[in-house]
């Protein structure tokens, strides 16, 4: 005998009942009973029907091959995902909507034309805000800005940050950056070359190392060259011993 | 969402004590390495396949519908936020509901998408299976079982309910959250389902019964 709260009808008495039958039926897979012991206000014919759809209902897996190429799908877009974190994409997403690489790809992005999923994956105000925030006559795709050509198609319920970019795929803000920041450096570059050498202290004893280094270097390739030709050449040997000489006292010096 | 919970470490729900998910360690390692969401993807992907076959009725479509989910589930990740109450423990996870919800709109979108471009596969249309599909071979097998057949006519989230019930096994609490409804709610769905289902299968057993007792008795003349 259960006691049911009194605010219940019929049909939710009915409907408590059946469900805890439920939960013991399912609960005594483990054990491998074939029944559990159920109040007698439960109707027989329901009892018989939970147990068919227990043991009827197949419970299938897929393919092991399925498995495995969707293992490496979602791995592939993990390394993507995790690119992009390091590269500040997903680190900026908090406060400009960016897309997140693998939700732009365009079969995925077609998805959440479903507002409800859109809404699950938390892209829903994300849009929003970025469509208040639509340039009307831009042409130049800006991260987190939708662009002004309205697709005409499905994807027009689509999350902003995640639509493709149908105008001219341009990203104002790293590709200028970038661009600027090339010729920034290759600015410094070319009068680092025009300045003459700086003369403080330290430059100039990095200089001397640097020079000391390629000197040894040459001498000892020279060395290596004359000692070969030597062995075949005796005339040549006391022109190689002097050589030597050279370079251990420059060696020295330096 | 999730019931009211009534011990630590495990969930009660409409009576049946149920281990909460311990899915909360596994999703944080996940949002902090995408890499490392292999774990999940493997703890539920029989889960999700079987919602999808069973709603969609097509192993191919099936499928896709479970790595659309996958990919997306990915993807949402890290905006994925715990909402399970703060009493529910530790161990307490919302991500099997938000993952199964995450899977039903995946099929409703597919279900959208054939009703636009309905297609057939060729082995239908010649009324023959693959050769090769043992698993399609093995689920229309499974397939002619009359408590399957009576659940397919069932409607809607009446069906989904029964699937997520008796497949993935799981708690009312969590139908709940995934199809979006009262507790309450999913209790009656599941009841009205269970009759649909017995008065099914004992028109089938009367039909059953009817054809064995006709046939013994054309084999007595």
């Amino acid at each position: 005998m259960i006691l049911q709260p009194a605010n219940l009808d019929a049909m939710e008495v009915d409907a408590l009942q059946t469900d805890r039958y439920l939960d013991a039926l399912l609960a005594a897979v483990e054990r491998r009973a074939l029944d559990v012991p159920a109040d007698a206000a439960v109707d027989p014919t329901l009892r018989r029907a939970a147990r068919r759809l227990r043991d009827e209902l197949v419970r299938t897996h897929p393919s092991f091959r399925f498995e495995e190429r969707l293992a490496r799908r979602l791995a592939d877009a993990a390394v993507r995902m995790r690119l992009a974190t390091a590269a500040g994409g997903e680190a900026e997403a908090a406060l400009i909507p960016f897309p997140t690489p693998l939700l732009a790809d365009p079969t995925l992005a077609a998805e959440l034309a479903n507002p409800e999923l859109a809404a699950l994956l938390g892209l829903g105000d994300a849009a929003i805000e970025s469509r208040a925030e639509a340039p009307v006559d831009s042409h130049v795709a800006v991260p987190g800005r939708p662009t002004a050509t309205a697709p005409a198609d499905g994807l027009a319920g689509l999350a902003a940050p995640l639509r493709p970019v149908v105008a001219r795929p341009l990203l104002v803000g790293g590709a200028l950056t970038s661009a600027a920041l090339s010729l920034a450096g290759a600015a410094f570059v070319a009068w680092r070359l025009t300045r003459g050498a700086p003369a403080d202290p330290m430059a100039r004893a990095v200089r001397a190392a640097r020079a000391a280094r390629e000197a040894a270097a040459v001498t000892t390739t020279r060395m290596t060259a004359v000692a070969a030709s030597a062995t075949t050449h005796p005339v040549t040997a006391r022109t190689a011993r002097n050589v030597a000489t050279a370079g251990s006292r420059h060696r020295r010096l330096a | 969402m999730l019931g009211r919970v009534r011990e630590r470490g495990t969930l009660r729900s409409s009576g049946r004590v149920v281990p909460l998910d311990q899915d909360r360690a596994l999703v944080r390692a996940a949002q902090a390495d995408p890499l490392q969401f292999d774990p999940l993807y493997r703890k539920y992907l029989a889960q999700v396949y079987n919602l999808a076959y069973h709603e969609l009725g097509d192993h191919h479509e099936a499928e896709d519908v479970t790595e659309r989910t996958f990919m997306l589930a990915l993807g949402g990740l890290p905006r994925f936020q715990e909402t399970a109450p703060d009493d529910a423990g530790p161990e307490a996870s919302t991500f099997r509901v938000w993952l199964f919800r995450i899977a039903r709109n995946v099929v409703a979108n597919h279900r959208r998408t054939v009703r636009r471009r309905p297609t057939a596969p060729l082995e239908a249309a010649a009324g023959v299976a693959a050769s090769d599909d043992v698993e399609g071979g093995a689920v229309a097998r499974s397939e002619a079982s009359a408590a399957w057949a009576a659940v397919r006519r069932l409607p809607g989230d009446r069906r989904r309910a029964v699937v997520l019930r008796f497949v993935d096994d799981l708690s009312t609490a969590e139908i709940a959250g995934i199809l979006e409804r009262s507790e309450g709610a999913v209790r009656v769905l599941l009841h009205r389902a269970l009759r649909s289902v017995a008065r099914e299968l004992s028109r089938e057993d009367d039909r059953a019964h009817s054809d064995h007792g006709q046939g013994r008795n054309e084999g007595a003349r």
